[in-house]
């Protein structure tokens, strides 16, 4: 089904979607209390959605998609293959998956689409294998689409988490999945070196777990969107890398914390944001947040904090225990909305208010994305209760909507502040 | 339609076969320690003591016991041999051959003699006899004296501790007996109403003594030994026979289960489960990662293991500990237990109420407030059979054998087979039978503390024990009936198992190192207070736990240890762990 795009609606495509990723990129850039050794995760995101250049990685590593962060990279890291979050925010390719994908579809998916027709990114003509889990009903269409074209495998989501029999069969899914992973790379993923990818990403977590320690300190040391740039830079970069990188970041933080050189103001509100991807480019609404006065404090996105900080537990060095280690960390306290019972979300809402400070929620819900719209509901009943206001924001993947969400924000910005100020009235 | 599992049947039928074999504990032969003669050689010989001539029981090389007398009067010595049945009179040249039947208790009788026994001018009537109970070391209920009309006098070890003596055939009751140790210290004791003399300090009564009776004119001696051997003799390193036999048909049905599972996995999930999980090797990836608290339970585990095995031995030969009776599943059979268990008087209540009222208060007092305050903390820390089966595990471990682990429901099912382990836990008393025929737990403790003790069918439940806490963590603990009756006032305990629910993100990596398979300590999400009946607290969930103080054990209230993300994810770090990627 792929149409032959011309040259010259190629370049105008690269052309658009290169002004928006570097007006994004600047824009977050600008903003102040920018770290020095922020930087090469900035750069990163500029190689790729400017530059338009292929993944930085080893020679021989083959590029593996995921369009989750519900796929095992440990598997691919322990084949010596290199993980690549597909998940795309990119308004351009948006409006190229409008043409493939229905009307109704989330623009993510129709940007996935969009980037899998037109053929500029190297990222995605590279990648062999796309491993695609079948998270919601979305993602399970596009699979079929993508499977005329590339090597797609399949994974399917179990319908439970507290069932064994559930992750008894996901576990299995991870044992049909290593031959092809395997067959893919040419290499071999045996107990040791699994433990090395467990370790790998083990050391990124390790470094994300001082980071939060860092976000968590109030007055705020970082910006939210510069963070939520760190995170999705996660999705480009080997995860060892990105460790590195991290801890060059943390230990400069560090400094700063010393010489009590915050970046925001101690009575700014401050945000928690949930609710649908964001992806990079689609950055806007972090942007947004930041630039109406509140501070994004927090995420619970799969793109940021949600992909990356449960650990694998591993019990013992077998193989088995390590791969029920692999599929545990990315099933049972995975916050997905696409798991019929989810109360644990609003669980986790409640344990980051509490360690973050946060003073209010904001529930990002693409168009059409269903199952986080669904959440909305509860979310905002039990945090009533606790006292905490939410505002739910629906966007699409175009500028368009951006003066309205403004507003929005604003007035949720008001709110906040009214309530702090009544608060210490009553003080 | 009513479907039945396969898995249903199976445990259904392992039920019925446990509750039939039962019954017939005994006639499952797993190790019977031979009684030929030449294990008991019986000799005669006069050139013991240059002065003396004497008369002694020998026992392969290094136990004996001596019969003196003060003259040449061997020929006229009789012996008499406890059957199962009768007793059999005997010359000495008849010692040299063992009756088929014989349960190895020996007696040899001296004619009287006429000497002044305590230096006072007048002869008295000396009766001399020897008296020592060999064989594997068995608790019978039946009494243990010999009731023969030439014995005159005759002590018998009887409840595991204590001296019963008999005169002309009849209990002594209310006398004083002179009791002469082997170092030669002499002390008087006297029996009470039921013709025991308490007190007697174990080492005296393993070393043998002389027990010495004397009315009017009449002098009685008996010279008794019950089984006694020293550390790294050969007696000592025999009892490790029945042990290797059970090792060694452990080590096969481990290996049977390796590759009936290869097979079965290859049948199930295809080929490349078996490969991927295929070669065991004892490789270890970066640093191996101990808690302070796995440490701490560790150690308290092997104390307890030692404690069990060998430290009565060492420290308490006063008996004084012994009185007290803690519920953990350690053997009786091993004498040498610094603490008396509870299993064997919970398993036979028609002894403990045969004892007086002093100590069945005192041991149902000890009871509940093991139960009430201590609860299953002492499976997790104590329990010498939770040591073994935490070694045999870590064995698995360090091979990198796959373990099994039990979905959610195979543990409903073996909730059935600890319900029978419960059943006949406190029930088969009261069919006359035995526990201790059943007992998974006789093999270590007496063996490795160097007690000859026979196995039925408890050698083959160890087997079966072994092999299955080889690949499932605490399988003995799942089913335990003990640790059940531990864990009712799980309430009351003073340690106790904390979930904060709100720092919880459902992991699930508590479940996954839970040793009994607890799903509740995950699923939680309203209660603060997770523990159950089954828990043992050995923390192994609040180890692998990566959230800040989500999973806690607290001591009165106290939390003593809490999980936390820092000493989670310090594992992670590349520095600590390996340089050699970087």
């Amino acid at each position: 089904m792929t149409d032959d795009f011309d040259e010259h609606r190629k370049e105008l495509f690269r052309n658009k979607s290169r002004r928006i990723a570097l007006s994004y990129l600047k824009k977050a850039e600008n903003i102040n209390g920018m770290f020095n050794e922020m930087k090469s995760f900035f750069n990163v995101l500029k190689n790729i959605f400017v530059d338009f250049e292929d993944i930085k990685r080893k020679k021989e590593a083959k590029l593996i998609g995921s369009y989750c962060a519900m796929v095992p990279e440990e598997l691919i890291y322990a084949a010596k293959g290199q993980p690549v979050r597909m998940c795309s925010g990119s308004y351009t390719a948006y409006s190229i998956g409008d043409e493939y994908a229905p009307r109704d579809a989330c623009p993510l998916v129709k940007s996935v689409m969009g980037f899998n027709n037109i053929n500029t990114m190297p990222m995605y003509d590279n990648c062999s294998l796309l491993i695609v889990p079948v998270s919601c009903d979305c993602k399970k269409k596009i699979a079929g689409l993508l499977m005329k074209n590339k090597n797609v495998f399949i994974l399917s989501m179990p319908p439970s988490k507290t069932d064994d029999y559930y992750m008894n069969e996901f576990i299995k899914q991870l044992y049909k999945l290593i031959p092809v992973i395997e067959e893919e790379t040419g290499n071999e993923i045996t107990e040791k070196s699994l433990f090395e990818a467990i370790q790998l990403t083990g050391y990124a977590q390790y470094e994300l777990s001082r980071f939060n320690s860092l976000k968590r300190k109030a007055p705020l040391l970082f910006n939210g969107s510069q963070v939520m740039s760190v995170m999705n830079a996660y999705a480009y970069m080997n995860a060892g890398e990105w460790g590195e990188q991290l801890k060059k970041l943390n230990d400069e933080a560090e400094k700063y914390l010393k010489n009590k050189e915050f970046s925001a103001k101690e009575n700014y509100p401050r945000i928690l944001i949930t609710g649908s991807p964001i992806v990079f480019p689609n950055i806007k609404i972090p942007l947004l947040i930041e630039e109406t006065g509140s501070h994004l404090t927090a995420d619970e996105t799969c793109m940021g904090e949600r992909s990356l900080y449960d650990p694998a537990i591993i019990i013992e060095n077998s193989f088995d225990s390590m791969l029920r280690g692999i599929a545990n960390r990315y099933i049972k306290p995975c916050t997905c909305p696409v798991f019929g019972n989810n109360t644990q979300r609003i669980f986790k809402i409640k344990q980051m208010i509490k360690d973050y400070g946060i003073q209010g929620v904001i529930y990002h819900v693409l168009r059409g994305c269903l199952v986080y719209d669904y959440e909305y509901q509860l979310i905002e009943n039990e945090l009533s209760k606790i006292n905490i206001p939410v505002i739910r924001v629906e966007s699409d993947y175009s500028e368009e909507d951006t003066e309205q969400i403004r507003i929005r924000l604003e007035a949720f910005t008001e709110i906040i502040k009214m309530r702090n100020l009544k608060k210490a009235g009553r003080e | 339609m009513i479907r039945i599992r396969k898995s249903v049947i199976i445990v259904f039928i392992l039920c019925i076969a446990l509750i039939l074999s039962a019954f017939f504990a005994k006639e499952f032969n797993f190790y019977s320690f031979d009684m030929m003669p030449y294990d008991y050689k019986m000799t005669f010989n006069n050139n013991k003591t240059s002065d003396i001539s004497s008369v002694w029981f020998s026992y392969g090389d290094d136990r004996e016991v001596i019969f003196n007398s003060n003259s040449d009067i061997t020929d006229n010595i009789k012996f008499y041999e406890k059957t199962e049945e009768s007793v059999n009179l005997k010359t000495y040249k008849e010692m040299t051959e063992i009756a088929e039947n014989s349960i190895g208790y020996y007696i040899a009788a001296a004619p009287v003699q006429k000497f002044d026994y305590n230096n006072d001018g007048i002869d008295e009537n000396v009766y001399d006899y020897t008296r020592a109970d060999f064989g594997p070391h068995t608790f019978e209920l039946a009494p243990r004296n010999f009731n023969v009309d030439n014995i005159l006098f005759e002590t018998a070890f009887e409840e595991r501790k204590y001296i019963k003596v008999f005169f002309k055939n009849e209990i002594l009751r209310n006398r004083t007996v002179n009791i002469i140790s082997k170092d030669g210290d002499f002390k008087e004791y006297n029996t009470d109403e039921n013709g025991f003399i308490k007190g007697l300090p174990s080492k005296v009564l393993r070393q043998g003594f002389t027990a010495v009776y004397s009315e009017g004119n009449n002098v009685y001696r008996i010279q008794y030994a019950i089984e006694d051997y020293d550390y790294f003799s050969s007696h000592f390193y025999k009892a490790f026979i029945p042990l290797l036999y059970v090792l060694f048909f452990s080590a096969l049905g481990i290996m049977a289960i390796y590759f009936i599972r290869e097979i079965y996995n290859r049948n199930k999930y295809g080929n490349i489960f078996a490969k991927k999980n295929k070669d065991f090797n004892f490789e270890r990836y970066g640093k191996t990662y101990y808690s302070k608290f796995t440490i701490i339970r560790f150690l308290f585990l092997l104390f307890g293991f030692v404690m069990w095995t060998y430290l009565g031995k060492l420290i308490s030969q006063g008996q004084t500990l012994n009185n007290i009776a803690i519920p953990v599943f350690s053997c009786p059979f091993n004498l040498d237990q610094t603490f008396e268990s509870s299993c064997y008087y919970l398993t036979h209540l028609t002894i403990l109420f045969t004892r007086n009222w002093k100590y069945i208060v005192s041991f149902l007092i000890t009871l509940f407030i093991m139960l009430i305050f201590g609860g299953r903390i002492l499976c997790g820390f104590m329990c010498p059979l939770g040591f073994v089966q935490d070694i045999v595990f870590k064995i698995r471990k360090t091979l990198h054998i796959k373990s099994i682990v039990l979905n959610d429901r195979a543990n409903r099912l073996i909730q059935f087979i600890k319900w029978i382990w419960i059943i006949l836990f406190i029930g088969f008393v009261f069919t006359g039978n035995d526990f201790c025929d059943i007992c998974p737990n006789k093999v270590f403790s007496p063996a490795l503390g160097g007690w000859w003790v026979n196995l039925a069918l408890a050698g083959f439940l160890e087997v079966s024990l072994l092999v299955g806490s080889f690949y499932i963590d605490r399988f003995w603990c799942l089913m335990c009936p003990m640790g059940y009756i531990l864990g009712i006032f799980y309430k009351y305990n003073i340690f106790k198992l904390k979930k904060d629910c709100t720092a919880c993100t459902e992991c699930g990596g508590c479940y996954e190192a839970c040793s009994m398979r607890l799903k509740n300590i995950y699923t939680e999400r309203e209660k603060e207070n997770v523990q159950c009946v089954d828990c043992i607290m050995c923390g192994k969930c609040i180890e692998k736990c990566p959230e800040n103080n989500a999973l806690s054990l607290t001591l009165f209230g106290k939390t003593i240890y809490s999980s936390s993300r820092e000493s989670f994810i310090k594992k992670y770090n590349k520095t600590r762990s390996d340089k050699s990627d970087r």
